[in-house]
C-alpha cells in the first residue's frame, strides 16, 4: 500500500520501550512544503516520532510513509537511499567530534555523491554561508558554542538538498537572538527551497514563529492539530494548560478524561 | 523462587549464562556478516567502502604504534623462555634444542596469542571506547540518518586494519623472541649466531609459519569484531562506555585464548606431529 500525496504519513503508530509505552496509536499527515511543529512535554515521545520517520527506530505497530515509501518495511539498502532525501538536526547537534566543521558538513557529499573536491568545497561554503558559519570551517566541534553547533548541524542536514528536514529542539538552550536566527533559517528554507520541515519543540515562541501547522503530542497520541492561531485558541484543556504553562490542569493529573471531554 | 532448591538454581544459572553466551556469539557473527555485506554492497556500486586515510589512521594506531609494546614484551618473554628451558635442557646435554623450541613455540603459538592479547587490551579497548562515545553522543545515529552505512564507514576500516596488521605484529613478536633467544644462547650456552640460525631453520616448518599467520588473521578479525560490536551497542552514557570497554577487553582476550585452544585441538587432530 503506498501513498504519494503526503510528504509523511504515520498511521496508528505504536512504540514501546520495554515497559514504557511511548506512542499509542499516533496518526498524522504532513503535506509538502508545510512546517509542522509537534509540541509536547519532555519525554512525551517527540524525538521518537522523528526517529521513526527516519527509520532509525522501528515501530511496534502501525505504518509510516515518506512519500510513496513505507519506511517500516524498506530493506536496509533502500532505506539508506530514502534517508538521503531527509535531513535531520539532532537536539545535541551530533557533529562528529573528530572532524572539523568543514569535514562534518562535507561528509554526506563525500560519501554519497560523485562530486569532486572543488564542487564539495563550493557546496560546503554555500551552506556554511547560509548559516553564518563560513569563518569557522577549520574549528572542531568542541571549539563551538551550542548555537554554532546547531547551525553547523543544520548546514550538514541541508547539504544534500533534502525534501524533508527534521529538527529536534532546534532552539533549545540557545540565547533568544541565535534562536531567532535558527528559526528564520528554517522559515527561509521552506519559503525559498520548498523544503518541508517537522520540528519538535516545547519552546513556545520558536514553535509559533516557525510553524504553519501545530500538533500536540500527549500520552502517545496527537490530540490536537491546527494552524497556529486556531491552536492558540484551542479549547482542549491539555493544549490550553501546555500553552499557558499552568500547573492546574489535566497534564499533571495524567488523565485522558479531560481531553475526551473536549 | 521460595521452593527452588540449590540444584535447580544452579541449572537455571547455567542455562541463563549459556543462553547469553550463544546470543552474544550469534550477535557478533551477524555483526561480521552485516559488515561484510554492507562493505561489498558499496564495492558493487563501484565506490570505495571507506576512505584510505581512515584505514591508514587505524593501521598506524593498531599496527605501527603497537610495535614497541609487542616487540618489548616478546623480547622479554623470549629471554625468559630461553633461559628457563635452557637450564633444564642443559642437564640432558640438549641445549641445542633451545632455538627450535622457542622458534616453533612463538611462530605457532605464543607470537599470535601474545599479540592477540596485547592488541585486545590496547586497540580493542580504544575501538570500543571510541565507538561507544560516538554511540552515546548520537554520532553513530547521525551517520546512519544521513544514509551512510555505519558498519562499512566505521567498522570496516578498523576491522581490515586489525586483520591485516595482526600477522605483521605476530612476525615482529616472533623475531623479537627469537632474537632474545639468540642472545641467551650466545651468552649462557655458547651457541654462536650462525649455528643458532641453522638450528632455527632446521626446526621450523612452513606449516608452523602458516599456522601462525592464519591464527593471526583470525584473532585480528575476532578482536576487531568484538571491540566494534561492544562499542556500537553501548547503553547508559559514560558509565556504559566504561563497562563496555572492560567487557570488550575481557571478552576479546577470553575468546582469543579459547579460539587458540580450539584451533590447536583441531590442528593436532589432523597433524599430530
Amino acid at each position: 500500500m503506498t501513498t504519494s500525496t503526503h510528504m509523511v504519513q504515520m498511521r496508528d503508530v505504536g512504540m514501546q520501550f520495554e515497559e514504557k509505552k511511548v506512542l499509542d496509536g499516533l496518526s498524522i499527515k504532513v503535506e509538502p512544503e508545510e512546517r509542522l511543529v509537534i509540541m509536547g512535554q519532555s519525554g512525551s515521545g517527540k524525538s521518537t516520532v522523528l526517529r521513526l520517520i527516519l527509520g532509525t527506530l522501528r515501530p511496534n505497530s502501525g505504518l509510516i510513509f515518506f512519500k510513496q515509501f513505507e519506511i517500516t518495511r524498506l530493506p536496509r539498502r533502500k532505506l539508506q537511499q530514502v534517508r538521503r532525501h531527509i535531513g535531520m538536526v539532532y537536539q545535541y547537534s551530533a557533529l562528529l567530534s573528530s572532524r572539523n566543521v568543514r569535514d562534518n558538513v562535507a561528509l554526506p557529499l563525500e560519501e554519497l555523491t560523485d562530486k569532486t573536491r572543488s564542487e564539495i568545497d563550493k557546496i560546503v561554503d554555500e551552506k556554511l554561508n547560509l548559516v553564518g558559519m563560513k569563518d569557522s570551517k577549520e574549528l572542531l566541534p568542541e571549539e563551538l558554542s551550542g548555537g554554532m553547533k546547531k547551525r553547523v548541524a543544520l548546514a550538514r542536514a541541508l547539504v544534500l538538498e533534502p525534501e524533508l528536514i527534521l529538527l529536534d529542539e532546534p532552539s533549545a538552550g540557545l540565547d533568544p537572538v541565535i534562536a531567532s536566527v535558527i528559526d528564520e533559517l528554517i522559515i527561509s528554507l521552506s519559503d525559498n527551497s520548498k523544503v518541508t520541515s517537522i520540528t519538535v519543540t516545547h519552546e513556545m515562541e520558536s514553535a509559533f514563529r516557525i510553524g504553519t501547522r501545530m500538533a500536540m503530542l500527549y500520552q502517545g497520541k496527537i490530540i490536537e492539530e491546527a494552524e497556529p492561531e486556531q491552536f492558540k485558541q484551542s479549547k482542549n484543556p491539555v493544549v490550553a494548560q501546555f500553552l499557558s504553562g499552568s500547573t492546574e490542569g489535566p497534564i499533571l493529573e495524567g488523565s485522558l478524561d479531560a481531553i475526551t471531554k473536549k | 523462587m521460595a521452593n527452588a532448591n540449590p540444584p535447580v538454581l544452579v541449572a537455571q544459572g547455567i542455562g541463563h549464562v549459556s543462553r547469553n553466551f550463544f546470543r552474544e556469539v550469534g550477535s557478533v557473527f551477524w555483526f561480521i556478516v552485516n559488515t561484510f555485506e554492507e562493505t561489498f554492497e558499496r564495492i558493487q556500486q563501484g565506490r570505495v567502502p571507506f576512505r584510505a586515510a581512515s584505514f591508514f589512521r587505524h593501521t598506524q594506531r593498531a599496527g605501527v604504534d603497537s610495535v614497541p609494546l609487542v616487540g618489548l614484551v616478546s623480547f622479554f618473554l623470549g629471554l625468559t623462555m630461553a633461559l628457563l628451558t635452557g637450564y633444564q635442557l642443559q642437564r640432558f646435554g640438549t641445549e641445542r634444542l633451545i632455538p627450535g623450541l622457542v622458534a616453533i613455540g612463538f611462530t605457532r603459538e605464543l607470537g599470535p596469542l601474545l599479540t592477540g592479547i596485547m592488541l585486545a587490551a590496547r586497540i580493542g579497548a580504544a575501538f570500543t571506547a571510541e565507538l561507544g562515545t560516538m554511540q552515546v553522543s548520537e554520532e553513530v545515529e547521525a551517520i546512519e540518518a544521513m544514509g551512510i552505512g555505519p558498519l562499512r564507514f566505521l567498522v570496516a576500516p578498523r576491522m581490515l586494519a586489525l586483520v591485516l596488521l595482526m600477522p605483521c605484529l605476530s612476525t615482529v613478536s616472533n623475531i623479537a623472541a627469537v632474537f632474545a633467544t639468540s642472545l641467551i644462547c650466545k651468552a649462557y650456552f655458547s651457541i654462536a649466531f650462525p649455528y643458532f640460525l641453522d638450528l632455527v631453520k632446521d626446526s621450523l616448518l612452513i606449516r608452523d609459519i602458516l599456522t601462525g599467520i592464519l591464527k593471526s588473521f583470525l584473532f585480528g578479525l575476532v578482536i576487531a569484531a568484538i571491540a566494534c560490536y561492544r562499542g556500537l551497542t553501548v547503553k547508559g552514557g559514560a558509565a556504559g562506555v566504561g563497562s563496555s570497554t572492560t567487557s570488550s577487553v575481557v571478552t576479546a582476550i577470553t575468546t582469543v585464548i579459547g579460539l587458540d585452544t580450539l584451533y590447536n585441538v583441531v590442528y593436532t587432530t589432523f597433524y599430530p606431529t
